[in-house]
């Protein structure tokens, strides 16, 4: 797989696994749905996140050597967490997808 | 923030402490890390590498604490007093080596 | 110093933060630019917009080159004057030559080192250089600037203040600042976990700068940490020069260690000897790097001890398929054979490399040295954001009891962020649009820059009255105008001076100019968006209010 395509890959899933992390508070989840959220669906978020980030890791190892796979991975962290607050401060709606497997009614699982 | 009666000579007193005295002190600690090193057989440049890279972090440290401590005249002892008396020990040191 | 840890600390980010900050914006802003270099050498000097060379022949091309360097530059001899106990002989001996070049390089630069008889520092040299087009050897004239790589990146570390290089030693300090701001900012942050992703630009301007100032700071934390610390560490050797000032007996046994063991002598012989083909030796030493799996062009070739029988020829690979640069492989001059190759560095040394490489960012990634960029503009924010902040926490108590601290700090404030940028702007515009043939070109634009600047700090100074009266200063909006359209001009007069307009470098894929071309023409947008925003937000003033949730902010 083309390095190109690899990084875009890795950024993408920089990107989303921010987003997860972000939707796994409250005060952004709310942002994105009104509806409450229960603890474990926390927890699920938090761990799609971290798994997310590391696969971006993954992918960034596997178009560079490792010194320099690092220092993109943190750059893209960086962008990726950057990106995801912009969105959530002016369009949060657009994450709405990233919770669309979850079924949390308004009073919480 | 808190009111402080702290007088400007204090301040200048803990910025000179941060800066000066964080360097007297950051340039003992490379003269004696860098020959005690040496002395105890580490090869030349991975140990001037190592004390000038840790010295910059322990500058930020002593940099720091100078502004936190709670009090300016132990801040003088340490920096000022310890990096004089590393800088003799390792100029003794580079001298016992050559 | 104050009743409790934090509180010591928000006066350390706040204070230092504030003063230094104004050498930060300048590090950091003229450090980003400094990724892009070269590119922007290439627009700044027509003559130059050629592809990427490697370093060509030097038995027909360099040697002949380095011929023509019969002094050091007229700066470096006025220098060394300083540093030596009797004057300065009217021929210097030429002790080393060096060249070097990397992937990105459609020039060579060239250089050598005169012996500093009589100096008051051990093994001390000046030096002249020229850069050549490697196609065929001809010298470019001195006083073309190089905006990029000799006006951007050393103003990033040295400030151009280079009276007893006391730039070096501020932009020190500010970047040691920069880590104690960032320590300390971590520790006045309660909610930093829990603020990660907030941002919240509807609400009053003091909250939303401090968002943003948060989320640029630590989003970015581990680039803005790791730079200014490698920046330090670059240049150890100048700031603590510990082993050259009060060791010298231990590095010259050092030296006579190392040089029986690497059979290359710190001395030069003092007989006369000839070089071999040195074009042999590249030869050689890229065989050698293909054998290896590691096949490159040559990065940097040093000739030590010019003219001497012992004299030594270093070749570097230009390593861009890595963090650290390459281990060298030293021939000797008189007959071309290898005498030493640099081992694998050890644990410390290869920190050491990875550091400054990963600074220096020579290596060939373009993905990464864009993200360079961009963390270095996210500090630039964060810095930018830290001032914006300070006065809008002041400015009304300040307005009350007539105290000028904010509206100095305001104009200084819009002389670094956007008065930096239209001065930067105004560089690129008189670039362009003075006579190709002028005389000291270099000199008039580099002045035009430094005039440019302090015009940004008068009319900055003369709008910030506004903020004696808690209003916001009108040299914000009016500067971002002055930026999209110098921005837009500077596009519009490289087509017309050079005629290298979009189209066509778009069209041949010529990357470095079109790529400052567009980068400008987005700068001017924002810029636009910017000043409009800015000037709406005028018009319907936020009440004056100065609470604030985080009472312990200095």
């Amino acid at each position: 797989m083309p390095d190109a395509l690899l990084l875009i890959a890795a950024l993408v899933c920089a990107v989303i696994g921010m987003g997860w992390l972000a939707l796994a508070m409250d005060v952004h989840w709310n942002q994105v749905r009104a509806a409450g959220r229960s603890p474990r669906t926390a927890i699920v978020l938090r761990v799609l996140g971290w798994a997310s980030l590391a696969a971006s890791l993954v992918l960034c190892l596997m178009a560079d050597t490792a010194t320099m796979a690092v220092l993109v991975w943190m750059m893209l962290l960086a962008v990726a967490a950057a990106s995801i607050a912009f969105v959530l401060s002016v369009q949060p709606g657009i994450l709405a997808p990233l919770i669309a497997f979850n079924g949390d009614s308004p009073r919480g699982e | 923030m808190a009111t402080v009666s702290y007088s400007s000579w204090h301040v200048f007193s803990r910025i000179c402490a941060g800066i000066l005295g964080s360097y007297v002190f950051t340039w003992g600690l490379i003269a004696l890390g860098a020959s005690s090193l040496i002395a105890a057989g580490t090869e030349f440049h991975e140990a001037t590498s190592l004390v000038s890279m840790l010295g910059f972090l322990v500058f930020l440290c002593t940099f720091c604490w100078a502004f936190v401590a709670a009090s300016v005249v132990r801040v003088w002892a340490v920096l000022a007093g310890g990096g004089a008396l590393m800088t003799l020990s390792g100029w003794w040191i580079s001298r016992a080596l050559a | 110093m104050f009743a409790s840890f934090r509180l010591s600390f928000a006066w350390l980010h706040t204070w230092f933060g504030l003063v230094l900050g104004f050498v930060l914006m300048v590090a950091f802003f003229f450090g980003s630019l400094a990724v892009f270099d070269r590119e922007i050498d290439r627009w700044a000097l027509p003559q130059t917009r050629i592809e990427a060379q490697p370093m060509p022949s030097f038995d027909k091309i360099l040697a002949s080159r380095f011929a023509t360097i019969t002094e050091p530059d007229p700066e470096e001899i006025e220098a060394a004057s300083k540093r030596v106990t009797k004057p300065l002989p009217d021929k210097l001996t030429p002790a080393h030559f060096g060249a070097y070049t990397t992937h990105r390089d459609p020039v060579l630069g060239m250089y050598v080192g005169f012996d500093v008889p009589n100096s008051t520092l051990p093994d001390d040299h000046a030096y002249g250089e020229i850069t050549i087009d490697p196609r065929d050897g001809h010298v470019l004239p001195r006083d073309r600037l190089a905006l990029g790589s000799a006006f951007f990146y050393p103003m990033h570390f040295s400030l151009h203040i280079t009276w007893y290089d006391i730039g070096y030693w501020i932009v020190a300090l500010a970047a040691m600042a920069m880590l104690a701001a960032i320590v300390s900012g971590v520790v006045m942050h309660r909610k930093i976990f829990r603020e990660f992703f907030t941002f919240r630009p509807g609400k009053k301007l003091l909250r939303s700068t401090l968002d943003l100032h948060n989320l640029t700071g630590v989003v970015a934390l581990p680039f803005h940490f790791l730079w200014s610390l490698s920046g330090l560490i670059i240049f150890a050797g100048i700031y603590f020069p510990v082993l050259d000032k009060m060791m010298q007996p231990l590095v010259e046994a050092h030296e006579r260690e190392e040089a029986t063991h690497t059979g290359l002598d710190t001395h030069p012989s003092g007989k006369p000897g000839t070089l071999a083909s040195v074009d042999a030796m590249v030869t050689a030493a890229r065989e050698r790097w293909a054998s290896r799996g590691v096949p490159g062009e040559v990065g940097f070739l040093f000739v030590n001890h010019v003219g001497n029988s012992n004299a030594s020829v270093s070749i570097y690979r230009d390593s861009t398929d890595r963090v650290a640069t390459a281990e060298g492989l030293h021939f000797e001059g008189a007959t071309g054979r290898v005498i030493f190759e640099d081992p694998p560095t050890g644990p410390i040394e290869t920190v050491n490399g990875f550091l400054s490489g990963m600074h220096l960012q020579q290596f060939k990634h373009w993905t990464l040295r864009w993200l360079i960029f961009f963390g270095g503009l996210l500090s630039s924010v964060c810095i930018a954001t830290g001032f914006i902040f300070f006065v809008e926490k002041r400015k009304h108590a300040h307005a009350r009891e007539g105290h000028p601290g904010s509206r100095w700090v305001d104009a200084l404030a819009v002389t670094t962020v956007t008065g930096m940028v239209v001065a930067t702007l105004f560089v690129l515009v008189m670039n362009r649009a003075l006579p190709e043939d002028l005389a000291h070109r270099d000199t008039w634009e580099k002045t035009s820059f430094w005039i440019a600047w302090l015009l940004t700090f008068v009319h900055a100074a003369w709008r910030s009255g506004a903020v004696l009266q808690a209003r916001m200063s009108k040299a914000w909006a009016e500067q971002c105008w002055v930026i999209a359209v110098s921005g837009a001009l500077a596009v519009v007069l490289n087509a017309a001076t050079t005629g290298d307009h979009l189209g066509r470098t778009l069209a041949a894929a010529y990357w470095p100019v079109a790529g400052v071309d567009l980068t400008l023409l987005v700068s001017a947008f924002i810029a636009v968006i910017v000043a409009r925003r800015l000037q709406q937000h005028a018009s319907h003033p936020s009440p004056a209010t100065a609470s604030l949730e985080e009472p312990e902010h200095a």
